[in-house]
C-alpha cells in the first residue's frame, strides 16, 4: 500500500486513476480514457473495435443495436491508456441516442467506408456534431475502413485526407478485415490524448462503467411513468 | 493512574473528528502472537452516529504523550460480521486472551484482566449488539483504509462480493483498484522475466568511537580496498557521551562524523548521501556511487530507542532502507546493552529494534527487505575466561577456542539473537578494548577481558562476503572500526523485458475483463403494439437472458435531456433489476393510451451496469377517440369521430368548420341517457363499472350505432366523468382555474368569469353539467347526493389540473367555485343557444 496522503472520500479523489507502480518505483501511469465510435451503419465500427479487441475478424458481423462495450490497454513509452470503447449503433433511427455516447467522451473514431460515398458524407456531418456539442478537447480521428476493397474505391484517399487536415483530426485508411491500420490508429488517438495525472473523463457525463455512476444525475432511476 | 488514562483518552480522541467518538480505550494491550510481551498497544471503541468500530494503535512509548507516539495500526468495523470472546491464557492468571474476529481476520490481545477489561468488553457487546439494528455504513472507515483492515483483506477476495461496503465504496473504480493490484501480483511472479542480477559492492563500517572528537582521516578505513564500493553503510557509537545529546538528541557531532565519512570515503569514485539518522551517539549513514544514485527509490529511516528505561536512546539501533533498483535493502546499525552478564539484555534489546522499527512505508519492519546488513557495537563479550587467558590464547593464535566463548555466537546458535543471519569467519583480534591512541588491550584496573564487540552480519539471498577485518590504525577509541565488504546481487530490470512483460500481462486482463463483462440478450429488440386505444391497455414482454458469466445488473435508463427512461405512455416493470448467468427476466411493456397521440414512438436504453447498452425500439398507433379530441373540435363533428374519413377529420381537429352543437353531442348524450335514467339512481357515481363495459360504451360513442345504449346506468355516469377528466382542456382551461378559485366565495364574480372569461362551448359545457347537476339534486331524497357531495366531485373535473400533475391543489376552492352553481338560480346566466 503506498504511503501516501490519506485516502479522501470525494469524489474526484475516488475516481483519481492509480498509478501502477513499476516495480524500480518508476511511475507508470495508467490513464483512462473513453473512445467512442461513430459512423453510418455498415462501415465496420463494431469489425474495427473487435479487430483491435480481439483480433478477430467476423464476414458478416451482426448489426450493433445500442451501444456496445469493450476495454483495451495499450501501451505507450511512459505510460499506459485503457479505452473504454463505446461502439455505437450506427443506423439513423439511433441518432438521437449518439449524445449519451460521445458527450464526456475524449476521444472518437469517426468510421467511413472507403467504397461508399455518402458514407464519408455522414462521416462529415458527425465530425461537425461532435466538434459543437462534444468535448472541445475531444481527439477526433477519421478512418477510412474497408481499405481491402481498394478497388472498388468512392472516396479518394487525397480528398479525405485533405478533409481531415483542415479539420485537425487523425486520419488513417484502416481495414478490420486484414487487420490495416487497426492498432496504428488507437495508438496514434493513445498519444495524441493529454495525459494528465488524474480525472481522467471527469470533464463529461458519459454513462458508461465507473465515469458514470458517481456522475449526477447521469443515472438517477426515470421517473416512473405513473 | 486514573488521570494518565484520562490524559491518553484525550489524546486518542483527538486523533478523530469531532463526529467520531471515543466511547472507552483500553490501555496495555499486547498482541498475543507476538515474541516480545510488550504492552505497547491501546484498544480504543470508537462510534460514529450509529456506527462503531474497533481501533487498534500501536503506542511508541508505553503511555504516549504526544498524537505522533500513536498510531493506528488495525481498524475492526463492528457489525454482523464482528465478534469477540475472550479465553483463559495457560499458566496466566492475571492475564487473558481477548479475541477479535471479523469473517478470517482474527486478532488475538493479551490484556490483564480486571475492571477495565471487563468494562471494555462490555462496552464493545453493547456496539455489536446496536449494530445489529441500525444499518451499518462503514464509509467513514474508509479514510483509515491505508492501515490494516479486514475490509481490504485481499486474501478473502472470493468473500469480498458480499461486503456491501466495500463495494459501494468501490463503485466507482473496484475494477481500477483490482486491476491495479492485480497487475502488481502478477508482475512480482513474473520477475525473473525482465530482472537480471548485477553485482554491487557494499561496504559496511561500524565503529564505537567512544565519544572522541572526529580528528583523523577515516581513509584507512573507508577507502582500504583497490575498487571503490557501490555503496557505503558507515555506523558509528558513541559519538557523543554528553548529557546534552543523551537529553535532546541534538549534537554537533552528527555533521561532523558525515563530513569525515564523506572525506574518507575512495576517492576513485564520487559518492552521495543517501541517508543519514541518529539516536542520541548511534548513527549510520548510507552513501551511493553517484552513478546509481537515480536508481535508489522509497528510502526510508526509523529509530528505537532500549536504553534506559526500555527505551531511552543511549542504547538502541537505528535503521535504514531503500530499493536499489528492484532489491529492497536494509542496514541497521545497532548499540546494544553493555556489561559481560547482560547478554539476555542484549538479546532483548535485538528483539525491541525488530519489533519496533517501522518505516513507515511497505516494506515496514526489517525483516521483511530482501537484503538486511545488521552491523554495530553489539557488545557481546568472550565468557568464562579470564583476560590473561584470553590473551594467551589470542597470542597463540587460537581463534576457534576463543570464538567458542563468544557470547554471540553462543547465543545466535541457540537461536536467541540474529536468527538467520550469517557472519564471515571472524580472523582479527578482538576489537574492544584498548587504551586510547594505541593497539593495546585495556591496562586499567578494571582489565576487561577483550572481546569481539563491533560486528557485521548480513541476511537475505545473493549476498556474498569478500572481507571481514578491523582497522587497527584507526586508534582515537577504545574500539577498533570494523568493516566487512560485500558482493550483492541486485536484481535490475531490463526495461524492454518489462515492458513486454507489462503489455502481455495487461493484454490478459484486458481480455478476462472483456469475458467477465455482463452480457444479456434480449428476444426482440423491436416492439409494435396493435392500434392503441384510449384506456385499453395492451402488454407485450421482451425476455432478458443472461448469456455471460456474471450477474448481470440491468437498467432502463434515461436519455439525455428526457425527463423519464420512457415515454408516459409507457410502464415498464421492472425497470431494473439482476439477473444471474444462465437465467433469464420477464420484463412487461404495458402502453396506455390517454391522450390523441397518433404516433407511438420511443427508443428505451437498456443499460447493463459495467456493460453495455441496447436499444429497444417501441412502436404503436393510437387510435382517434371522441374522448382526446378537444370539445371544439367535437361540436363540429355531424357524426361518431370514427366514421370521419382522414380528410374530414383533420379538417375538424384543425378547427375548419362550422359549430354544429352547442355541447359535443357525446357529452349530450351521456348526459340525456342520465337524465331519462339516472336521476332516481342511488350513488350514481360511485360504482365501478368494467373495464369491459366501458369499452362498449366508448365504442358506441366513437363509432356511432343504432342500438340503444346497452351498459348500466352507472357505467354511463362513469364514463361521463371520465369523458370530462380527459377532454383536451378542462372545462375551466387551467390558465383561469386560480382566478376561478380565487372568485369561489362571490357568485356573482363567479358567473363573471363563466359568462366573459369561458370561450363560448367551453361555457355550454360547463352550465349544461351544472342544470344537470342541478336536477339530480332535485331527487336527492332519492339518489343521496347533496350540492358539497357534487361540488367537491366535479370541481375536481371541471377544473382539473393538467395530466400527470401529481399534486391536485386547492380542491376546497374548486369545489366552492361549482357549488355556486349548483345552488343558484341558472335562468340569467343562460345565454340563448344558437
Amino acid at each position: 500500500m503506498e504511503h501516501t496522503e490519506p485516502h479522501s472520500t470525494e469524489p474526484e479523489m475516488a475516481n483519481r486513476q492509480g498509478a501502477a507502480q513499476r516495480p524500480n518505483g518508476a511511475q507508470g501511469k495508467i490513464c483512462q480514457f473513453k473512445l467512442v465510435l461513430l459512423g453510418e451503419s455498415a462501415v465496420g465500427k463494431s469489425s474495427l473495435v473487435l479487430r483491435f479487441v480481439k483480433g478477430q475478424f467476423h464476414e458478416y458481423q451482426e448489426s450493433t443495436i445500442g451501444a456496445a462495450f469493450l476495454t483495451q490497454t495499450v501501451c505507450l513509452d511512459d505510460t499506459t491508456v485503457k479505452f473504454e470503447i463505446w461502439d455505437t449503433a450506427g443506423q439513423e433511427r439511433y441518432h438521437s441516442l449518439a449524445p449519451m455516447y460521445y458527450r464526456g467522451a475524449q476521444a472518437a473514431i469517426v468510421v467511413y467506408d472507403i467504397t461508399n460515398q455518402d458514407t464519408f458524407g455522414r462521416a462529415k456531418t458527425w465530425v461537425k456534431e461532435l466538434q459543437r456539442q462534444a468535448s472541445p478537447t475531444i481527439v477526433i480521428a477519421l478512418a477510412g475502413n474497408k481499405q481491402d476493397l481498394a478497388n472498388k474505391r468512392m472516396v479518394e484517399y487525397e480528398e479525405a485526407q485533405t478533409y481531415a487536415e483542415e479539420n485537425g483530426l487523425l486520419f488513417m485508411e484502416t481495414s478490420a478485415k486484414t487487420a490495416l491500420n487497426v492498432n496504428d490508429i488507437f495508438l496514434a488517438i493513445a498519444k495524441k490524448l493529454p495525459k494528465y495525472d488524474q480525472n481522467q473523463g471527469q470533464s463529461g457525463q458519459g454513462q458508461g462503467r465507473r465515469l458514470a455512476e458517481g456522475d449526477q444525475g447521469a443515472k438517477t432511476p426515470g421517473n416512473c411513468c405513473k | 493512574m486514573l488521570s494518565i488514562n484520562q490524559d491518553i483518552f484525550e489524546i486518542i480522541q483527538a486523533k478523530f473528528s469531532s463526529s467520531e467518538v471515543v466511547r472507552c480505550i483500553h490501555l496495555n494491550v499486547s498482541l498475543f502472537t507476538e515474541l516480545s510481551n510488550e504492552e505497547y498497544r491501546i484498544l480504543a471503541l470508537v462510534t460514529k452516529k450509529s456506527n462503531s468500530a474497533l481501533f487498534l494503535f500501536f503506542c511508541k512509548k508505553p503511555n504516549p504523550i504526544h498524537l505522533s507516539d500513536l498510531f493506528i495500526e488495525t481498524v475492526i468495523p463492528i457489525d454482523e460480521n464482528f465478534e469477540c470472546f475472550s479465553d483463559t491464557i495457560l499458566g496466566e492468571d492475571k492475564y487473558l486472551l481477548f479475541i477479535v474476529k471479523y469473517r478470517n481476520f482474527i486478532l488475538e490481545f493479551r490484556i490483564k484482566t480486571g475492571l477495565e477489561s471487563s468494562n471494555f468488553a462490555s462496552e464493545i457487546i453493547k456496539c455489536k449488539e446496536r449494530s445489529l439494528y441500525e444499518n451499518c455504513d462503514h464509509r467513514w472507515l474508509f479514510k483509515y483504509s491505508d492501515v490494516k483492515s479486514p475490509l481490504d483483506c485481499t486474501e478473502n477476495k472470493s468473500q469480498s462480493p458480499d461486503i456491501p461496503f466495500v463495494r459501494q465504496n468501490m463503485a466507482q473504480n473496484q475494477n481500477a483498484i483490482n486491476r491495479e493490484s492485480m497487475l502488481k501480483y502478477q508482475l512480482k511472479l513474473k520477475e525473473p522475466e525482465f530482472t537480471q542480477y548485477q553485482e554491487f559492492t557494499i561496504f559496511t563500517g561500524t565503529w564505537n568511537v567512544n565519544g572522541q572528537l572526529p580528528s583523523i582521516s577515516l581513509k584507512p578505513w573507508l577507502s582500504c580496498d583497490t575498487e571503490p564500493p557501490d555503496l557505503y553503510a558507515v555506523g558509528f557509537q558513541e559519538i557523543d557521551l554528553s548529557k546534552e545529546a543523551f537529553l535532546f538528541n541534538d549534537t554537533p557531532r552528527e555533521a561532523e562524523w558525515e563530513k569525515m565519512v564523506l572525506e574518507g570515503v575512495h576517492p576513485n569514485a564520487k559518492y552521495r548521501t543517501v541517508a543519514l539518522t541518529r539516536l542520541v551517539g548511534i548513527q549510520l549513514i548510507v552513501l551511493i556511487n553517484i552513478k546509481h544514485y537515480q536508481h535508489i527509490k522509497n528510502v526510508a529511516v526509523d529509530t528505537v530507542g532500549t536504553g534506559l528505561l526500555g527505551k531511552m536512546g543511549n542504547k538502541g539501533g537505528v535503521a535504514v532502507r531503500l530499493d536499489l533498483h528492484n532489491t529492497s535493502l536494509c542496514f541497521v546499525n545497532s548499540h546494544l546493552a553493555a556489561h559481560v552478564e547482560e547478554f539476555e539484555r542484549r538479546n532483548q534489546d535485538y528483539k525491541d529494534i525488530n519489533a519496533r522499527i517501522n518505516f513507515r512505508r511497505h516494506p515496514t519492519a526489517i525483516k521483511d527487505h530482501d537484503q538486511i546488513y545488521w552491523l554495530g557495537d553489539l557488545n557481546y563479550r568472550i565468557t568464562e575466561l579470564t583476560t590473561s587467558q584470553v590473551k594467551t590464547l589470542l597470542l597463540r593464535n587460537e581463534m576457534a577456542t576463543l570464538l567458542k566463548a563468544d557470547q554471540l555466537n553462543q547465543q545466535k546458535e541457540r537461536g536467541n539473537v540474529l536468527l538467520d543471519y550469517n557472519e564471515l569467519d571472524i580472523t582479527f583480534p578482538p576489537t574492544y578494548k584498548y587504551d586510547l591512541n594505541s593497539d593495546t588491550f585495556d591496562t586499567s584496573e578494571k582489565a576487561r577481558p577483550p572481546a569481539w564487540t563491533d560486528r557485521i552480519l548480513y541476511r537475505g539471498k545473493g549476498i556474498y562476503q569478500q572481507k571481514y577485518r578491523s582497522h587497527m590504525e584507526l586508534r582515537i577509541s577504545d574500539h577498533k572500526p570494523v568493516s566487512a565488504l560485500f558482493k550483492s546481487e541486485i536484481s535490475v530490470i531490463n526495461q524492454a523485458k518489462y515492458r513486454k512483460v507489462h503489455e502481455e500481462l495487461l493484454k490478459r486482463m484486458d481480455k478476462l475483463e472483456n469475458e467477465f463483462l455482463p452480457q444479456v440478450t434480449v428476444d426482440q429488440t423491436e416492439i409494435k403494439f396493435d392500434l392503441v386505444r384510449f384506456r385499453e391497455p395492451q402488454f407485450r414482454d421482451i425476455i432478458i437472458a443472461n448469456t455471460g458469466q456474471v450477474p448481470a445488473e440491468f437498467e432502463f435508463i434515461k436519455k439525455l435531456d428526457e425527463q423519464s427512461y420512457c415515454k408516459e405512455w409507457l410502464r415498464i416493470t421492472p425497470y431494473c433489476g439482476t439477473v444471474n448467468p444462465g437465467e433469464k427476466c420477464d420484463i412487461r411493456l404495458e402502453v396506455n393510451l390517454e391522450t390523441d397521440l397518433v404516433e407511438l414512438d420511443d427508443i428505451l436504453v437498456l443499460h447493463l451496469n459495467g456493460g453495455k447498452d441496447m436499444f429497444i425500439i417501441v412502436t404503436g398507433k393510437g387510435q382517434r377517440s371522441s374522448f382526446t379530441t378537444s370539445m371544439r373540435a367535437l361540436c363540429r363533428m355531424s357524426k361518431p369521430i370514427m366514421t370521419l374519413d382522414d380528410e374530414q377529420y383533420r379538417k375538424i381537429i384543425a378547427l375548419d368548420g362550422e359549430v354544429l352543437y352547442s355541447v359535443p353531442r357525446e357529452l349530450w348524450l351521456l348526459v340525456d341517457h342520465l337524465y331519462t335514467h339516472g336521476l332516481t339512481v342511488k350513488d350514481l357515481f360511485e360504482s365501478n363499472s368494467t373495464q369491459d363495459s366501458f369499452i362498449r360504451l366508448r365504442d358506441w360513442l366513437d363509432f356511432g350505432s343504432t342500438e340503444p345504449i346497452s351498459v348500466s346506468v352507472e357505467t354511463v355516469a362513469e364514463t361521463l366523468l371520465i369523458f370530462l377528466s380527459y377532454t383536451k382542456e378542462p372545462v375551466i382551461p387551467s390558465n383561469l382555474q386560480n382566478v376561478a378559485i380565487a372568485a369561489s366565495s362571490n357568485y356573482h364574480n363567479c358567473k363573471n368569469i363563466i359568462n366573459e372569461k369561458l370561450p363560448d362551448i367551453h361555457r355550454n359545457v360547463f352550465l349544461y353539467i351544472c342544470m344537470f347537476l342541478q336536477e339530480l339534486l332535485r331527487h336527492s331524497s332519492e339518489n343521496g347526493y347533496d350540492a358539497k357531495t357534487l361540488a367537491s366531485l366535479f370541481g375536481e373535473i371541471l377544473l382539473r389540473d393538467p395530466i400527470r400533475n401529481s399534486k391536485p391543489q386547492a380542491s376546497r376552492g374548486k369545489s366552492n367555485f361549482i357549488y355556486n352553481f349548483l345552488v343558484n338560480d341558472l335562468s340569467t346566466s343562460i345565454i340563448p343557444i344558437k
